[in-house]
Order: structure tokens, then sequence, then C-alpha cells
């Protein structure tokens, strides 16, 4: 789960990192009363979850009330790479002398927490990591999860330009992160840009925390609604059942089991459609979950057909199939369904695919399902 | 021959009395597998599709000679079940479910490192060896005897290539599932490393998915170690871009994580890259696999 930025400067705080003076807000109006709690300048910054933000003209400021009005008006009508602005950061302007980097992360491949600073923070820190990589400095942290100071000294003695001020800081804020880490359990924590201010002293002017969704059930800090957050209803919808949907801007919908089937399917539909949804079901498939998965597929409007295909493996797939089947019944569905379910019971389920109209498809390639899918629905 | 599996693997089933458990028991047995036995702490003495219930995995590998474990357990108590079976001395392990905390994998990882146990998952259907046994979930139907070795990040996909290769009558010769979680127990260039060595294997198939490095650091094995051929495919072309937030990852690995990138650093390897699953049948014709 990802965190809004001003939550995730909220526990940054309470976790010692020096942040600036904030306030959130859903209006106009509640965007001056905060900034003139705070005093001109301001920065108003979009809170959409999703990375970029800068760039996509999401991030402004204002040095005066009017100026505030116009600007916190056009960004609470404004989308930010298709998201819709909810509610504005409204932020003290701080005074920059440089823009540092820090993040904490999992290495998958060593499959160990790793620790990465640089002196070149802010919009284009991963163009610096590629043309020079001499200004990143990283570490990775033991598998017994302890982290000592004196790591990051180590890591933050290799980047040039640092002076002991700013090496004693910035190791007390790297510590600081890694009790986020140890108390949050994310898969990424990040501040960036971490902002070295005029008298030396360092403030969080950004924050990214990733929750492990697994581990939120045994978090023992609060953290806000996983399932309210998500904007889109359909993706909404998708969380309330337990599946993974993705609103995609095509017509043909789709419901897989397994993401990397529903992966490969996209990516064949897409050759010569266009895939309305992605839609991953997860382990254990039941006739009641099928019947909601069928309930939110057609919810998008204008579909022109359904594809389902699933393999039984941990997953009764005939099960399934008479919930697709009773959806079909129920709300007498007319757009054609191409169904590929293989694994235990396959006959069983193509017999109760077939019962309602389903086309079923019995050879094990994709590619075939989706050439019927392709002759079903036309050209057109 | 096959790799990870083989006559002498005895395995018991950990969580054997849940529902899951009970009916992948069966279908293991159905399948042939040496299953031996069952793990569920405060049902031993009971028996499950005929099995011995016992309440330690001690106990288990003491009264049945276990020498493979697999996982179906609820998330929330893999951790400590995994812990357990390393201590009893188990050497194989398959970690069924899914949605475990990172943080428990990633313990439960350097501990299977430091006494040399192979894991695989977690959130893997297992691993397949055809006609012979299988520890997971994979559906039976979808295999045949053979000589391909496949390795793949996803459970389904798996299934989808052994049987586009079945239906084309090219036979496999041991099917691994890796587990699809951001980590993983046992990383694909291990998994490359035992298919390289295994006589019963001529070829293999890789299927990846976008994101991550797996297929990266395969590539850099393939190119210095590998001498028989290797196809892949690397699903998630077409997937909405933007689920990233953090760039710690992308300063880390660079440019890796996306499809093009996996497919380049795998061509450059000598890689045979399938467009579609279909095409694997093509591949294999022209390796003379059938």
């Amino acid at each position: 789960m990802r965190l809004h930025e001003y939550e995730a400067l909220d526990i940054f705080e309470r976790n010692g990192i020096p942040v600036p003076r904030r306030g959130v807000a859903s209006t106009m109006h509640e965007a001056l009363r905060v900034a003139g709690e705070i005093g001109y300048p301001v920065i108003l910054k979009a809170q959409v979850l999703v990375g970029g933000r800068g760039l996509a003209g999401g991030i402004k400021t204002a040095s005066s009330p009017d100026e505030l009005k116009e600007v916190a008006e056009a960004l609470l009508s404004s989308d930010v790479k298709g998201l819709p602005v909810l509610k504005l950061l409204v932020c003290e302007k701080v005074e920059v002398a440089k823009e540092l980097y820090v993040g904490i992360t999992i290495d998958g491949y060593s499959g160990k927490p790793v620790i990465v600073a640089s002196t070149e923070g802010g919009m284009l820190i991963e163009e610096t990591a590629r043309t020079s990589p001499e200004k990143i400095a990283a570490i990775h942290v033991d598998s017994s999860l302890e982290f000592y100071p004196y790591q990051a000294r180590t890591m933050l003695g290799r980047l040039s330009g640092i002076n002991q001020q700013l090496l004693t800081s910035w190791t007390d804020v790297i510590g600081q992160l890694y009790n986020v880490v140890m108390r949050y359990e994310p898969l990424i924590c990040e501040i960036n840009p971490l902002v070295v201010l005029p008298n030396g002293g360092l403030i969080a002017v950004d924050a990214v925390l990733e929750v492990d969704d697994s581990a939120i059930s045994r978090v023992r800090f609060p953290l806000p609604d996983r399932v309210e957050r998500i904007e889109n209803p359909l993706e909404r919808r998708g969380r309330e059942i337990g599946v993974t949907y993705v609103d995609l801007d095509g017509d043909i919908g789709l419901i897989s089991s397994g993401a990397g089937l529903g992966m490969a399917s996209t990516d064949i539909i897409g050759e010569r459609m266009k895939p309305a949804n992605f839609l991953e079901t997860g382990g254990g498939i039941t006739a009641d979950l099928l019947y909601k998965c069928m309930e939110l597929i057609m919810m998008k409007p204008g579909l022109r057909a359904v594809f389902i295909n699933v393999y039984g493996g941990i997953n009764p797939i005939h099960e399934g199939a008479k919930g697709v089947v009773r959806y079909i019944q129920e709300h007498n569905v007319k757009i054609p369904i191409v169904a590929k379910a293989l694994g235990n019971r396959q006959e069983e389920t193509w017999e109760i695919f077939r019962s309602a109209g389903v086309h079923v498809v019995t050879e094990a390639a994709t590619e075939k399902a989706i050439d019927r899918l392709y002759e079903l629905v036309g050209r057109g | 021959m096959s790799i990870l599996m083989n006559d002498s693997t005895r395995v018991i089933v950990q969580g054997i009395t849940g529902r899951i458990g009970k009916a992948q028991a069966h279908w293991m047995l159905e399948y042939g597998t040496k299953v031996v036995g069952g793990v569920t702490p405060g049902k031993g003495g009971t028996t499950v599709e005929g099995l011995p219930v016992f309440n330690s995995v001690q106990e288990a590998v003491k009264e049945t000679g276990a020498n493979a474990s697999v996982f179906f357990v609820p998330a929330a108590f893999v951790l400590d079940a995994f812990m357990e079976t390393i201590d009893a001395g188990i050497k194989l392990i398959v970690i069924v479910p899914e949605h475990i905390p990172v943080r428990d994998v990633m313990k439960m990882r350097s501990y299977a490192m430091e006494n040399g146990v192979f894991a695989l998952g977690p959130t893997t259907p297992g691993i397949l060896v055809p006609g012979k046994g299988k520890m997971g979930i994979m559906p039976a139907s979808m295999f045949a005897p053979g000589r391909v070795g496949i390795i793949s990040r996803s459970g389904t996909l798996s299934y989808e290539f052994a049987g586009i290769l079945s239906e084309n009558n090219v036979g496999q010769s041991t099917v691994v599932g890796m587990g699809a979680d951001p980590v993983v127990l046992r990383n694909l260039t291990d998994i490359l490393e035992l298919f390289e060595e295994d006589e019963g294997t001529d070829a293999v198939i890789v299927v990846g998915e976008v994101g991550g490095e797996q297929e990266e650091k395969a590539a850099g094995f393939i190119k210095r170690r590998m001498t028989k051929p290797v196809a892949a495919y690397i699903a998630g072309r077409y997937s909405p871009q933007g689920k990233r937030m953090g760039h710690a990852g992308a300063i880390v690995r660079g440019a890796s994580g996306t499809v093009a990138g996996k497919q380049e650093a795998l061509r450059d390897a000598g890689v045979t890259i399938l467009d579609s699953p279909i095409h694997v049948a093509d591949w294999a014709v022209k390796h003379k696999l059938s």
C-alpha cells in the first residue's frame, strides 16, 4: 500500500525526521487557511499516488493569497498523469542550499534491505544514477536486519563534498528512516529531496512510503485504510472482493488466474484488440468469487467480449465455472465469452461453460483462445 | 533424470489437515509422489489420506525418513514452520502459500542459505517431474515426460508452456516454479545451474515477467556458463506503467526490470526470445526436442 506524501510525512515526523510545517487541503479555502498559518511563500503539492509529479506539473509555488487562490483552484481541478487531484499538501517553502537523496528498499536479488544515498537529489535522480554512478552510494543491511550508524557513515564517506556536520546529521536521518523501516515494513521508504538548509540543517521535503501489503495486518502503528484510498471505483471493488483489478482503456474484459497468465493474456490481446482490464483472481477460486469477478468486469461500459483464462491447480475451476454461468443466466449476457480452463476437473468445467453458451477452447496456448475471440468480435 | 526431486525424495506435507493441504496431498499421492506423512502442530496421531500426521517436523523426520517438505501453512505461520523444518534437517522445501511478508522471506532465505537448504517460493506452484512425482499444486494433466526443463516465475504460465509442449509431443524433464514474490528463496540462476548439470535435460525454457532483475542476472550466467539451448518468454509488455513510486530500486538496478531490458540482456546471452507462449512449439521442433 502506497501512502500519500502527507501521510508519510506525518510518520517520518513521529520518528524524529525533520519535516516542513504543512497542512492538507481539499478546497481552495482550506488551502488559503493553511497557507495563512504557515506564512508565504508556500508550495502546493498535488496528493496523487504516482511518481514524477513535479515534472507533470503537480507542484507549484504561491507567494501571495491571490496567487494561492489561482494555483489551488487550478491544481484541484486538474489531473496528474490521469489521476484526479483531490487533496493538496500546503507546505512551508524552505530555502535550499543543496538537495540530497536517501532511500531504503528491498534488493530482491540478494534478499536484503539496501540503503541508497546521493549528493544529487531531486527530480533527475534516476538520470544521475545512470550518468554519474560515483555520486550514488549504497550499502546492504545483513540478514539480521540490524542497522548500525557506522554503516551509514562508511557509505556516506564514499561520496565527495560531505563535511563533518553533514555526515553526522545525514547519518542521524538514515537511522531514523531505518526505524520507520523496522516499524512499518515498507518495500520502499524514501526522501527525495532531503534538503540541506543554509544553516546546514536537514529537512525532508518529500516522503515516499509503500508498506508491504502482506505485512499490514501486523504493523502495530496506525495506518490509513487500504481500500478507501483506491480512487478508481472498479479497482476499489476489486480490492474489496479480493482480486487484483487494473482498469485499462479497451473493450475486452479479462479474468485470469495468476498474474503471469494475466499479463501474458493482456500482451496477446493487445496485439490485435484492446484489453478493458487486467484481473487476477489469486489462489482460491469459488463460484461466488467468479460471479463477483463477472459482475466487476461487466461494470465497465462498452465491453465487446470477455476472455476467461484459468488453470485448476489449487483452484477448483469447475466451481468457478458455475459462478460465471450463474452470472450469464441471471443477467442475460449477450456478448461473446471465450473460456480456456485447464487442469484438475477440466472436462466437467467445459461442460458447465458450454451449458451457458460460453465458447470453450481446449488447447493450452492462450494465443489460440484469443484467435477465437478475434473471430467472434470481428475486426471492427 | 531430473533436478531437485528423484526416487529417494520422501515428502511431508505441512498443513496437511487444512482443506488445501488435504486435497493437494491427495493429488500428489495420486501422481505417484512418495508422500510419507504430514505435520500439523496439535493434530499429531491422526491420519489424512492414509498418511500419519505428526506434531513436529522433527518427529516426522524420525518416524518416516522424510527429506523434503511442501508447505500449505497459513502465511502468518510460515516463518516459524520454515525455521522448524530447517532445524529438523530437511534439505528441500517448497513454499506454496502467498501473502507472506517480505521481511519473513528475507529471514527464511538467509537461514536456508546458511544451512545449505534448497527452498522454492513463496507463491510457487512447486516442482513437478513428469510421470514421477510432484511437490506442490501443478495440475498433472499438463505435463509429459521428456528432456526440456522449465523454470517459471509465474505458476499458471508454467502450466501453459508445459501444456503447449506436451500437445506438440515435447516432454519435460522437470518443471520448477520459482515463486512470484519480490524476494524469493532461490534465484533463477541457481535453478539454471541445476538444469545445466542435469543429464536428463537437453534445453531450458525461462518464463519471466516484468520487474526485478532475476532475468538480467540469469543472462550473465547463461552467457558465461550455459551450453544448453535456452528460450525465454517475458510477460508484461502491455502491463500498465507507474506502479512503482520510489526511485531506490531503479537507482540500484539501473534500467533493468523492463520487458525490453530483460529481452535485450537475454538475447545478448544467446537466448531465443519468444514473443508469445505459442512460439515455444516451433522452437522445440527446431531444436529437435520432441
